[in-house]
């Protein structure tokens, strides 16, 4: 039994476990938003956009959130703009723009050494995550929690219906910035737990698997935030045994979930599906 | 709420839109619509119908001329949603977690607080407006799961429980059964009556003369506008349409001699259009036509 409890003597571990299953819940949140919109490859293009801001941030003497936030930013907006006045396809643009990011960020460690290394920031270490650095995840995902909490139905219906949302008179270009935006501030703040490689999981994987358990939005949101705030806390507690990354036992754990559901799932299951083609054979 | 509201109508004038390639979509376009009226806006695809619906919400700002609508810019228009739309079903995810009820719900967002909670009438329209179409019993269904007919009929409550005045579909009839085509022909009817706008885009020739009072014909421009019997000949069909349709011509009628005038069925493959011998407009049925009958067995008697 006590050595079962053993993480939670060590402050770092117990740290890292709220941290870790914060992190997940707020990002699982926003992930259904994010693979309805089909915006997954974009997670992960912003999640490796942030790293030129943590650089410039360090070199400005500003916290590097700040500085990752802004750089997410403003790829997501050189992306839209270069579609927009291009005959380029969206993955392409994705592809160029975020690849020019991440390469920018590389660059920039490289010739002005911080004190964040590399590792870090594309693996993250929850482990050694410092006070202030805590203070930051709190205040996104407070911040996230409170906007989605309340325009969760706006970024719904923009979605699922721009069109609509527009006739409304919903400003919709607001709401595809704000999109935009929690994404970003979410990947800054997850970047802390899993690194730039991962985050892209923890903003997918939760809504993913959600995806396929309901056909109900609001039942879609509430399954994948206990699934990452699940997988967050007991991924960050199963890393102390393992002696293994944090970021990589959230994720695997998260996949093994999605995975189950897969397989499964009542109704959007591969099994309910054979399930189905069967019954529907003898019905014939 | 709605009587101290102006009078709906639809002011286009001499609107042209052009893409940002140059590449100009629509030249001085220029029609309006008042209060009670069924318009349709008929066309080839890529006519323009889809530019014109744009243009009208706003979603298109004219490179020239300009869209009023009840008097108001369509900024305005829309932030009072006096126009409702009814989007085309190949523009919907259907595989969306959403339900029938959150659809309807989905209409009554513009009459909603900030954060978007349903008070009791909200919850009474949109009730009354899936009742309206018939779809009550399916609340609780997710959208994909249902029949072409039902997905279109879960739109038009949405735009019924929005309220606006003025209401665009696009394309209304296509993939849908004729039950549920004339059951929104009958409500469209009623909307009318009520003294809205309809302006319903299609390329479904033969139901347009069965409910329709006014059709703006368009080919990148406005060919023709005004009402039905009108703008419907086969020479303004022949010009909005070229080689597109296919024509039979029926000059050998089992009834009568053959006299050297034809009836004439003009089809893309849904519901037929017909010509009488005088390149007159035929309807399914008498019912609602009765002068119009007196009229053609007056002439057939003089």
């Amino acid at each position: 039994m006590t050595g079962l409890l053993a993480p939670f003597a060590y402050e770092y571990m117990v740290k890292a476990i709220v941290v870790s299953g914060l992190i997940g819940g707020v990002c699982a949140f926003l992930s259904c938003f994010i693979t309805l919109k089909g915006w997954s490859l974009m997670g992960d293009a912003l999640s490796h956009a942030v790293v030129p801001g943590v650089s410039l941030a360090w070199l400005l003497g500003l916290p590097f959130s700040v500085g990752a936030f802004v750089a997410g930013v403003l790829a997501a907006l050189g992306m839209g703009w270069v579609k927009n006045n291009s005959r380029l396809r969206e993955d392409a643009v994705i592809g160029v723009v975020f690849t020019s990011f991440f390469a920018l960020g590389l660059l920039l460690l490289s010739l002005y050494p911080s004190n964040l290394n590399l590792r870090t920031i594309i693996f993250g270490n929850v482990l050694a995550i410092s006070d202030p650095d805590i203070l930051q995840v709190f205040v996104i995902s407070a911040l996230s929690t409170i906007v989605l909490g309340m325009k969760w139905r706006d970024l719904l219906l923009y979605c699922f219906d721009e069109g609509h949302a527009r006739t409304l008179g919903m400003n919709t270009r607001f709401l595809h910035f704000l999109l935009l935006a929690l994404l970003s501030a979410t990947a800054v703040a997850a970047l802390q737990t899993v690194g730039a490689c991962l985050v892209v999981a923890m903003l997918v994987t939760p809504g993913a698997t959600a995806y396929l358990l309901t056909d109900r939005f609001g039942k879609m949101l509430i399954i994948a935030t206990i699934t990452g705030v699940v997988c967050g806390v007991s991924g960050a507690y199963a890393s102390y045994f393992l002696n293994g990354s944090t970021g990589g036992c959230i994720v695997v754990l998260q996949t093994l979930v999605f995975l189950v559901a897969l397989v499964f799932a009542p109704k959007h299951g591969l099994l309910a599906a054979r399930t189905q083609r069967r019954v529907a054979a003898i019905a014939s | 709420m709605h009587d101290t509201a102006p009078p709906p109508s639809i002011d286009v004038d001499d609107v042209t839109v052009a893409y940002n390639n140059g590449h100009i979509a629509l030249r001085d376009v220029s029609f309006k619509l008042d209060a009670g009226t069924i318009c349709a806006l008929v066309g080839i695809n890529g006519s323009g119908k889809s530019t014109l619906f744009k243009s009208i919400m706003g979603f298109l700002r004219p490179a020239k001329g300009g869209v009023r609508i009840a008097g108001l810019t369509v900024e305005a228009a829309r932030r009072r949603q006096l126009v409702a739309y009814v989007p085309q079903s190949e523009e919907v995810d259907w595989t969306f977690p959403v339900s029938v009820w959150d659809v309807a719900m989905m209409g009554r967002y513009g009459h909603m607080n900030f954060m978007r909670i349903p008070r009791a009438e909200d919850k009474r329209v949109a009730q009354e407006c899936l009742e309206r179409v018939g779809m009550s019993g399916f609340k609780e269904r997710q959208i994909g799961e249902l029949s072409g007919g039902q997905k279109k009929r879960v739109f038009l409550a949405r735009a019924l429980a929005q309220r606006g005045r003025i209401m665009l579909l696009d394309e209304p009839f296509t993939g849908v059964d004729v039950q549920t085509e004339s059951a929104i022909i009958d409500l469209l009817r009623d909307l009318r009556d009520a003294g809205h706008i309809i302006l319903v885009s299609t390329h479904n020739l033969g139901s347009v003369p069965e409910f329709c009072d006014q059709v703006v014909l368009v080919n990148r421009t406005v060919l023709a506008f005004g009402p039905t019997e009108q703008v419907f000949t086969e020479d303004n069909l022949a010009s909005a349409f070229g080689g597109v349709l296919r024509q039979f011509q029926f000059e050998q009628s089992t009834i009568q001699d053959h006299d050297g005038r034809t009836v004439k069925l003009l089809t893309d493959d849904e519901r037929p259009l017909v010509f009488g011998k005088d390149g007159h407009l035929e309807y399914t049925d008498r019912q609602g036509r009765e002068q119009l009958v007196k009229k053609r067995e007056k002439e057939a008697r003089a």
